[in-house]
Formats: structure tokens, sequence, C-alpha cells
């Protein structure tokens, strides 16, 4: 475990304590783990760090679960989400996952569930990711063929600002 | 007075089911911070039986922890049966200190709750005759209707002036000036009909008058 990749997770929950302890327990997994309170901390927080996977709570103050989940899809591509809320409907869960949301989990949750669904997202991530990378490295291919070295870098240019 | 009783029905339900659904959110918290903890301790031991060294203060404050969470779990149930309770005796001599002080605690449970500043309950206060589970309603909304004026980072001050003869006012100040328009909204203006209860705006500051007595709530016992 030591040796595989460290997943760097986001994770957001108004709940003081839940947060901390879970953080503590997922560090001992050699997570690599960012914090935030509320929904604005977490979009900044995302703004600034890479993250594989986010986990998210519904109910907080100010901007709210479903609001944090929709922009942060929107604006990282490749960001895997997992809902984990006290709060979870059966509304909520159709809604959240048809705003793209990896998986839905009830607080309190098995840790060994949730570690595994973590896991799991990660995994998606990075199949998508791989997936996108093969696509690139084609495109480059035929790039190379037919455009000239400036035409070339202007066409790289254009994909890296896409990736975002 | 049927459409009263009608109102209150239904308003009364979909209070109740309101405020359940945020008491079960505290309880699971409250749960997964004591099931998080007690997991935490598993996994220190299990690393101390492979020989890492087990920091005792870490076992002090994990046991902390459980201890606090169980208190406040016992806090809220205590809370959710007081509330429970509220619909034993539709209409009864209610004292407003008591009662205003559970519905706070109750609608801290919302996401969007702002910092509340209460007087102390006062059993000295003279009672009112009212509906105790309406009247809840109706302070509910209130706080709603505020917590959302002044957001979470606001501070929301009540305080009750007893100089009037015929009933209590219940002051809610905002640090913001309301637009008289928006409040009382439809709901609140009717729960509070039902009830007696008069509502003025003045620029930051709701006041509810809140009768000692009234007909309506005389009438309405006799309905129910």
């Amino acid at each position: 475990m030591e040796n595989s990749p460290k997943i760097h997770l986001l994770m957001v929950d108004d709940e003081v304590k839940f947060l901390q302890t879970i953080t503590d327990r997922l560090k001992l997994k050699f997570f690599e783990i960012t914090t935030a309170t509320n929904g604005s901390d977490a979009i900044a927080a995302a703004e600034k760090g890479q993250f594989d996977v986010a986990v998210i709570d519904l109910q907080m103050p100010g901007i709210d679960g479903v609001q944090v989940l929709e922009i942060l899809k929107k604006t990282h591509k490749y960001l895997e989400v997992i809902i984990l809320s006290g709060h979870a409907t059966i509304e909520s869960a159709v809604n959240c996952t048809k705003l793209g949301a990896f998986k839905i989990l009830e607080k309190p949750c098995d840790f060994d569930t949730f570690v595994d669904a973590i896991r799991q997202a990660y995994e998606r991530r990075m199949r998508k990711k791989f997936e996108h990378d093969q696509l690139v490295i084609q495109e480059i291919q035929e790039l190379a063929l037919g455009q000239s070295p400036l035409g070339i870098l202007r066409a790289l240019s254009k994909m890296e600002k896409d990736e975002k | 007075m049927n459409d009263a009783i009608n109102f209150m029905n239904i308003e009364g339900l979909k209070f109740f089911g309101r405020v359940n659904a945020s008491i079960s959110h505290e309880l699971k918290n409250i749960l997964a911070i004591i099931s998080e903890t007690t997991g935490f301790l598993n996994d220190l031991t299990e690393l101390a039986k492979q020989g890492k060294d087990l920091k005792l203060s870490l076992i002090e404050s994990c046991s902390k922890s459980i201890a606090e969470e169980i208190q406040r779990g016992f806090t809220t149930i205590k809370q959710m049966n007081s509330f429970a309770h509220n619909v034993d005796v539709p209409i009864k001599e209610t004292n407003l200190g008591d009662l205003l002080d559970l519905t706070v605690k109750l609608s801290k449970f919302l996401s969007f709750a702002s910092t509340v500043h209460t007087p102390a309950p006062d059993q000295k206060m003279k009672p009112v005759l009212t509906c105790p589970f309406l009247l809840q309603n109706l302070i509910y909304q209130v706080l709603c209707f505020a917590y959302e004026s002044v957001g979470p980072e606001g501070k929301v001050d009540i305080c009750f002036n007893s100089k009037d003869d015929n009933g209590i006012h219940l002051l809610f100040s905002l640090p913001v000036t309301m637009e008289t328009k928006d409040f009382p909204t439809e709901k609140i203006q009717k729960s509070a009909d039902v009830l007696g209860i008069a509502i003025t705006v003045k620029n930051s500051e709701f006041i509810l008058w809140i009768p000692f007595s009234s007909d309506k709530i005389t009438q309405m016992a006799s309905l129910l």
C-alpha cells in the first residue's frame, strides 16, 4: 500500500469533528488530504490544487453540496466526486448522479466501503485520463505529419488549454 | 375556524417533518463521528500490534471525543422528546421563554442557521394560553426567514418585552434593515392570524405581539 501512488483527496464537510476524524483515518491509509468546511473554500481549494477525488457533504451553509458538485464537474474534467451525506434522499441521489457524482454514500458509512469507493473513483479517473491521453497522442502524431513546427506548437497550446 | 384548523394540520405536519429531518441529520452526524473515532482507535491498536508507538494523547482525545458526542446525542434526543410532547395538549398555558429556547435549539440543526442570542428562560414570566406547537412553528418560520436574511455568518438577537398588560412582545433584531414588503410572508402571517398574534416590522426588527389569551385560542380549544 505504501508503494502505491498517493490519491489526492478533497474532503468537504461542515461538521468539523467528523472531517478531522475521517481525515486522521484516511491519512493512515496513505491518502493525501485537503479539507474544506464550506462550499466556497472547496471551490477555491480545487482551483489551487490537483485532486483525484472530492468527497462532498450535501447540506452546508452557503453554497451547498449539489452546487459544489456542479461547479467542480464543470471546471475539473477528470475529478471524480463522491457524495457522503446524512441528508441523502432518493431525489438528491438521482440529481447528484445526473450531475456526474461517482457514488452517493450515506453517513454513517462503513469505512472500508468508503475507502473502496474512493479507490474505484480514482481508478475511473485514471482510466478516463488514460483514454484521453491516448487520443491526445494520436492527435499529436497526426499533427506532426501535416503541420509546420509553429503550427504544432499552437495546436499543442490549444490542447493544453482545453485540458483544464 | 375550520380553515384555520385545516391550515394548522397541513402546516403542522410539514413543520413536524422538517424538524424531524433536521434532527435525524444531526443524529447521523453524531453517529458518524462516534463510528469514525472508534474506527480510528481500532486502526491505532492495529498499528501498535505491529510495533508502532501508540500515543496516549491520541487515545485520550478519542475517548474524550466519543464522550462529547454521546452527550451531544443525549441532548439532541432530549430536545426531540420535548418537541414531540408539544402536541400532547393542543392548547395550554405556556412559558414563552422555554418555548423560544427549545425552538431556537431545534432551528440550530439547520445548515443555514445564523448565530442567535436569546434571553435565559425566566420561570417567573407570565404564561400565555396558546397552541405551543403552532407557536413554535411560527417562531421557527420567523427564525428561518431571519437566517436567510442575515446568512450563516450573521447574528440574530431575540428579547422579550413584557410591559404590556395584555401580552408579550417578542423582538427579533437583525443587523440588516428589512424590506417591509418581504416580511411577513403569507404563510407566517396566516400562522400568526390563527394564533391571534400581531406582527410588526420596524427597520431591522420583527416584533410578534403574543396575547396572554385570545378569543381565537379559546374558540380553537373548544373545537380540538
